[in-house]
């Protein structure tokens, strides 16, 4: 196995994807520093300011929302194999393929806290920095607005898994983008319409990840429309829990059934 | 390491691929594996090398699946058409992530490289390299473990007459340090010269295996004499078929031209030509799979 760690390493590090991965790591931190400069009161609708807890909480939150980056990276590592065709030399080195996926899913873990941990600090600094710049105080103790970034941050390893795991199921390069952004985005706010999926919310993908990163605008905004109470989250280790358990379940359907498949 | 193949059978969908396939190839020998285009080499390969799942049959590696081999890599290489590299590799790059895969070291990737000739352009990017250079970086790729069996899936295919001889000479080098090598071409010519055994498919079924002599058989061999009369009527007795072409030029059947000499010093008969007629051997070959394969 260490010696597939490190073929995945080498994968990772020789192309530029690691580098694209840093500059969107700086880039959607650095956003938010950019929207704190704007300042949350100048959004349309205008929202809380940085001094408030709600306006701190709203930023933080968008840079929660960037956790699609990280599950897009994990899924071209995997995609990307069976676009250029580099699966059948791989598939040829580690003949049990469950072996070099589990390699995958831990290598673009470790790089996906990488990430989050690039784009936490830079926002994290950035924050401060505008604040400071402001004259302002963060509407949020420094602890807290840390240990919210942290939960960022290891949302987004657990979303590189997903997104390794997506790919392995899905193989085409295209459909697997699509799938991810379109869920993310789309579907599971649709099914969030109807009344019964939505006491399922906290065990969805979106829900679990609001509870890790303590962002509940969605949740918030569905109890508001609805009219019925606010949806309960999990707590943060149960919903990180619960994303690890969707991205092993994910790998495991891609081990049991496409990586079977023939390799042409 | 020997390779044997017991009952492959492919099926995709309605169409079969491959039908109860059965041979083997030999440590020491070349054996070359032709069959005309679609006759199924490379699904035969695919199969025996586990990347598509044999619909029954099997094929083991010194009595081992593929799969089940402990270090696949290091005992069997294998150079198909579909692999493909990371466009954004350099060719070097390609071999250091094997290298690593494998548990061979840096110095084996420069190793590999010199031996192939991939050196001349490690630090390009893969998606820049000529159909030749893929192809050399796909052998420098199933070269890293140093297998002891290599299976090349059309290996010439985009080699210049240079790289050909090269890799004809390497293939023959390989099998005379012991190792098992099995190369499928669809044109016999390609491999005449490389070949001790030949394994021939059509339609996914076997159509002959055995030594690459036995299809000179149907072969034929031109001898010019001035005693020609004398030399076709004393072949004639014994029982070997012969054309006139001209007054003083035979078309021998069915012998080599080591055998046309001996006969001709036997009976006292001076040659001043004997040429094997190489049209036919390619000819034999396409009787065998079928016509205009
Ligand atoms: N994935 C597939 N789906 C359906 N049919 C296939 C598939 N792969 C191969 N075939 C069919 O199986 C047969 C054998 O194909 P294969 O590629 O093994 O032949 P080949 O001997 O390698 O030919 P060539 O000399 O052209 O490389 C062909 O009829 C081909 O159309
Ligand atoms: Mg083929």
């Amino acid at each position: 196995m260490s010696a597939l760690l490190a073929a995945e390493w080498t994968r990772l590090t020789s192309t530029r994807l690691w580098l694209w991965g840093v500059l969107a790591a700086l880039g959607s931190g650095g956003l938010i520093g950019l929207l704190a400069l704007v300042g949350p009161e100048n959004f349309t609708p205008p929202l809380p300011g940085l001094d408030t807890s709600q306006g701190t909480h709203v930023l933080l939150g968008l840079l929660g929302f960037t956790v699609f980056a990280p599950a897009l990276l994990g899924t071209i590592a995997v995609s990307s194999e069976y676009r250029h065709r580099s699966i059948t030399t791989t598939a040829l080195f580690a003949p049990r393929r469950w072996t070099w996926l589990v390699a995958k899913l831990v290598i673009y873990a470790g790089a996906g806290l990488a990430y989050g941990a690039i784009a936490a600090t830079t926002a994290g600094a950035s924050l401060f920095g505008v604040a400071t710049l402001k004259g302002i105080t963060l509407g949020l103790p420094a602890a807290t607005v840390a240990a919210l970034l942290a939960r960022i941050a290891l949302a987004m390893a657990v979303y590189s898994m997903l997104g390794v795991a997506v790919g392995a199921l899905l193989r085409n390069q295209v459909t697997a983008l699509v799938a991810v952004g379109a869920y993310f985005y789309m579907i599971e706010t649709v099914l969030m319409i109807v009344p019964g999926i939505k006491a399922l919310y906290p065990y969805l993908p979106g829900g679990a990840t609001a509870a890790l990163t303590g962002f509940t605008y969605l949740a918030d905004a569905i109890a508001g429309q609805t009219g019925a109470a606010e949806a309960h989250l999990l707590s943060a280790p149960a919903g990180g829990a619960v994303l690890v358990c969707y991205a092993l379940i994910a790998a495991a359907v891609a081990v049991v059934a496409p990586l079977r498949r023939d390799i042409m | 390491m020997n390779v044997e193949v017991r009952g492959l059978t492919k099926t995709f969908g309605p169409a079969s691929a491959v039908t109860d396939l059965s041979f083997e190839a030999r440590a020491g020998i070349v054996t070359g594996f032709l069959g005309p285009n679609g006759a199924g080499k490379t699904t035969t390969m695919r199969m025996m090398l586990g990347l598509v799942a044999p619909t029954s049959g099997t094929a083991t590696f010194g009595g081992r699946r593929y799969a089940d081999l402990s270090h696949p890599s290091a005992s069997v290489g294998a150079v198909l058409d579909s692999a493909g590299f990371h466009p954004a590799h350099t060719a070097r790059d390609h071999l250091r992530v094997y290298a690593r895969m494998g548990r061979y070291g840096p110095a084996r990737v420069e190793q590999v490289a010199d031996l192939t000739g991939v050196s001349a352009f490690a630090d390009r990017l893969t998606r820049t390299l000529s159909t030749g250079m893929r192809q050399r970086l796909s052998l420098a790729t199933a070269l890293l473990g140093d297998p002891q069996v290599l299976l090349l899936d059309e290996p010439s295919n985009g080699l210049d007459p240079q790289g050909i001889a090269w890799l004809r000479h390497f293939v023959r080098e390989l099998a005379a340090a012991g190792r098992t090598i099995l190369v499928s071409s669809h044109v016999l010519g390609e491999i005449e010269n490389t070949a001790d055994h030949v394994v021939v498919i059509r339609d996914g079924r076997l159509v002959t295996t055995g030594p690459i002599t036995g299809l000179y058989a149907t072969a034929t061999v031109l001898a010019r004499s001035p005693q020609a009369d004398l030399f076709a009527a004393k072949l004639g007795q014994s029982g070997i078929r012969v054309e006139r072409r001209q007054p003083d030029l035979l078309r021998v059947h069915r012998l080599s031209t080591a055998e046309v000499a001996a006969a001709a010093a036997s009976h006292g008969v001076m040659l001043h030509e004997i040429t094997p007629e190489r049209p036919t051997l390619e000819q034999a070959f396409l009787d065998l799979t079928g016509g205009s394969g």
